[in-house]
C-alpha cells in the first residue's frame, strides 16, 4: 500500500490549467522531493493534496483511504501535516504556545471553554518535546517575534512534527536560511524516523538532492520526469526545463 | 499574577463594592450601573471583536431583541424568572442564527452582513407598530426580586448589575484562558494555519458568537430593568458603533480594556453631557486622540506607557 497515491489530478483557475493530471505514488518512508520552475503547480498540488484546494477531477489516497472529499480540517486527523512556503505561524505568542496548538488541533480538549491551558501539564510536556526535538527546548518560552528567520523555520517542523504524522508535506523548508541555519534544518529533517512519510518541494538542490530518494519534476501543471536522483539529473528534460545547464 | 495586578485588582473590586457608600447621589449609582451593564455588553463584543477578529455592526439588535424578548413575556403574565430565561434563550438563539448567516464571511463582509442584519432588525422594531409599538416602545412594570431583594433602589439594582458583571468577567476570563479561548485567537490570527492543524476554524467562530450572544442578552435583560422602558432606538446603528467604540477605545483583545471603554463612553455620555451641549463631540474627540496616540486602546496603551517609563527610570529594565 502506498502512502499517497495522487491519480490523474486535475485543477483549473478560470481558463488556467495549474494542475494537468498528476499521478504521484509515493512508498510509505520514502523521502520524495517535487521540484519544478516557478509556476510549475508545485505549492497548488500541496494545496491539493492537503484538502486546501478543490480539485476539478482526480483522486488522493492516504495510506489507501481516498480522502478526495475529505474536508482540509479532517486530514491532520488522519495523519497528514504540512509546513508552509511562507511562514505561517502565531506572532503575538511564545513559541511554546505555537506548537501547543498544534498539539490541540488534534485532541477533543479544543473544544474545552473552562480548563486553562497553561495548566495542561501534558500538553506542554509534549510541547517542551518536540521543540527539543527540534533544538528550541531552551527558547521555549521566548515570544515568536523574538526569534530569527530561522528558528521560525523550526517551529513550523516542530508543530507539524507534533502531530505525529504518518506523511509530512515540506513546502520549502530551506527557504531563505542562511548557510548554517540549512545544515540544521537539513540534519533535523535526516532525523525524522522512517515512519514518517517525506514529500519536499524545494529549490535549492545542494541540500534537497541530498535528502532526497525520488524525485519528480513538475513542468506546467504536468510530471514530466520522475525517478531516482541519478535518472532525473541525468534526464535532459531536467536540464532543459529547471537546472539550466 | 503578579503582586502589582493582585492590588489593584483588590482595590477595584473594594471600590466596585462600596461604591453607593462613598459616591454621593443616587444618580451617580445609577450611572455606575450603566456603566457595568455596558460593560457586560463590550465584553460580549469584545468577545467576538477582540479575540475572533469578528467586528460586528449590529450587536445592538441583539441586545434589544432580549430586551424586547424580556419585555413580552412579562406582558403575556410570566414572572420575572421566566422572563429572564426566556429572553437569554432568545437572545442566545437570535445570535445562533445571526452567526449562521453573517459567519459565511470575515472582515469586511462580516462586518457588512451584521450591519445589515442589524438593520433589518431595527427597521422591524421601528415599523412593525402592531408588534412592536414602534417609536412608543414597550414599558416594562416592576423589577424583580431575587431572594426577596426588591430591586426598586438604585443601590438593590446596582449590587444586582455587579455580580452580574463579576460573573461575566470570570466568565471571559476562563474562556480566554482555556483550549477554546485560544483557538478562537488563532482564528482571528491565522484561519488557514488553524485549519491546517485540524481545527473547525466555522465552528469555533460559532461557538464564540453564541457566549457573545449569551453576554450581549445578559446586559440587554439588565438594560431593559434598569430603563422599565424599550424601544427601536436600542436596536439603532449608533448603539452598536457606541459599544463598538466601548471596545475600540479600551482596547480590544484585553479583558479590561472594555470595561474601561464603557466607563468613558457612559461617562461622557450620562455625566459630561449635563455640563457639554455638544457632548458628541467632545467623545468624538477622545476617540480620534486615542487612535492617534494609543491605536491599540487606553489599557494596553497605558500599559506600554508605563513599562517605557519604567525602563526609562531605571535605566532599561523592565517591570514584570
Amino acid at each position: 500500500m502506498s502512502a499517497l497515491t495522487v491519480t490523474d489530478l486535475r485543477k483549473s483557475f478560470g481558463g488556467l490549467r495549474v494542475t494537468k493530471g498528476v499521478n504521484l505514488n509515493v512508498a510509505p518512508g520514502e523521502r520524495r522531493l517535487i521540484i519544478g520552475p516557478n509556476g510549475a503547480g508545485k505549492t497548488t498540488l500541496f494545496n491539493l493534496i492537503t484538502g486546501e484546494l478543490t480539485p476539478d477531477a482526480g483522486s488522493i489516497e492516504l495510506f489507501g483511504t481516498n480522502i478526495t472529499r475529505v474536508p482540509s480540517r479532517r486530514r491532520p486527523h488522519m495523519g497528514m501535516a504540512r509546513t508552509y512556503q511562507i511562514i505561517t505561524l502565531f506572532p503575538q505568542d511564545t513559541i511554546i504556545h505555537n506548537v501547543s496548538l498544534a498539539l490541540l488541533g488534534l485532541t477533543p480538549m479544543r473544544w474545552n471553554p473552562l480548563t486553562d491551558m497553561r495548566r495542561q501539564s501534558r500538553l506542554t510536556e509534549q510541547a517542551h518535546a518536540a521543540l527539543a526535538r527540534v533544538g528550541l527546548g531552551h527558547i521555549a518560552e521566548r515570544p515568536l517575534s523574538q526569534t530569527s528567520y530561522g528558528e521560525r523555520r523550526r517551529v513550523e517542523i516542530a508543530m507539524a512534527l507534533a502531530q505525529n504524522p504518518k506523511l509530512l508535506l515540506l513546502d520549502e523548508p530551506f527557504a531563505g536560511l542562511s548557510i548554517d541555519e540549512r545544515r540544521d534544518v537539513q540534519q533535523l529533517l535526516l532525523a525524522i524516523p522512517r515512519d514518517v512519510t517525506i514529500v519536499m518541494i524545494e529549490h535549492n538542490m545542494d541540500v534537497a538532492l541530498e535528502f532526497a530518494e525520488r524525485i519528480t519534476l513538475l513542468h506546467f501543471g504536468e510530471v514530466i520526469v520522475e525517478g531516482n536522483r541519478a535518472e532525473v539529473v541525468a534526464d535532459p528534460r531536467t536540464r532543459e526545463v529547471y537546472l539550466g545547464h | 499574577m503578579t503582586p502589582l495586578r493582585l492590588i489593584a485588582l483588590a482595590i477595584a473590586a473594594l471600590a466596585l463594592a462600596t461604591l453607593p457608600y462613598w459616591m454621593s447621589g443616587i444618580y451617580y449609582v445609577n450611572v455606575a450601573s450603566q456603566i457595568l451593564f455596558f460593560a457586560v455588553f463590550a465584553l460580549g463584543l469584545n468577545v467576538l471583536a477582540g479575540y475572533g477578529g469578528l467586528v460586528s455592526l449590529g450587536h445592538a439588535a441583539l441586545f434589544g431583541i432580549s430586551a424586547y424578548a424580556t419585555g413580552y413575556i412579562l406582558q403575556a403574565g410570566f414572572g420575572h424568572t421566566v422572563a429572564i430565561i426566556g429572553a437569554l434563550v432568545v437572545g442566545v438563539a437570535a445570535m445562533a442564527l445571526y452567526a449562521v448567516l453573517s459567519l459565511r464571511s470575515t472582515g469586511i463582509g462580516f462586518i457588512m452582513i451584521t450591519l445589515a442584519l442589524g438593520e433589518i432588525l431595527w427597521g422591524l422594531a421601528y415599523r412593525w407598530i402592531s408588534v412592536t409599538n414602534g417609536d412608543n416602545g414597550i414599558n416594562l412594570h416592576g423589577r424583580p426580586a431575587p431572594f426577596g431583594i426588591e430591586l426598586t433602589t438604585a443601590t438593590a439594582f446596582y449590587y444586582t448589575t455587579l455580580v452580574v458583571f463579576a460573573l461575566a468577567v470570570v466568565m471571559v476570563a476562563i474562556f480566554v484562558r482555556s483550549p477554546l479561548g485560544a483557538a478562537l485567537k488563532g482564528t482571528r490570527d491565522q484561519p488557514r494555519r488553524m485549519n491546517a492543524l485540524g481545527y473547525h476554524v466555522w465552528a469555533i467562530r460559532f461557538w464564540a458568537c453564541l457566549f457573545s450572544g449569551l453576554l450581549t442578552s445578559l446586559s440587554g435583560i439588565l438594560f431593559v430593568y434598569y430603563t422599565q422602558f424599550i424601544s427601536p432606538q436600542t436596536l439603532a446603528l449608533t448603539s452598536s458603533a457606541e459599544v463598538l467604540l466601548m471596545v475600540i477605545s479600551g482596547g480590544a483583545g484585553t479583558l479590561l480594556g472594555p470595561i474601561v471603554g464603557a466607563g468613558l463612553v457612559v461617562i461622557v455620555k450620562s455625566v459630561v453631557s449635563g455640563f457639554l451641549e455638544r457632548w458628541n463631540f467632545l467623545l468624538g474627540a477622545i476617540f480620534v486622540a486615542i487612535v492617534i496616540l494609543m491605536p491599540e486602546g487606553l489599557v494596553p496603551g497605558t500599559a506600554r506607557l508605563w513599562r517605557l517609563a519604567w525602563r526609562r527610570a531605571r535605566g532599561g529594565g523592565a517591570p514584570s
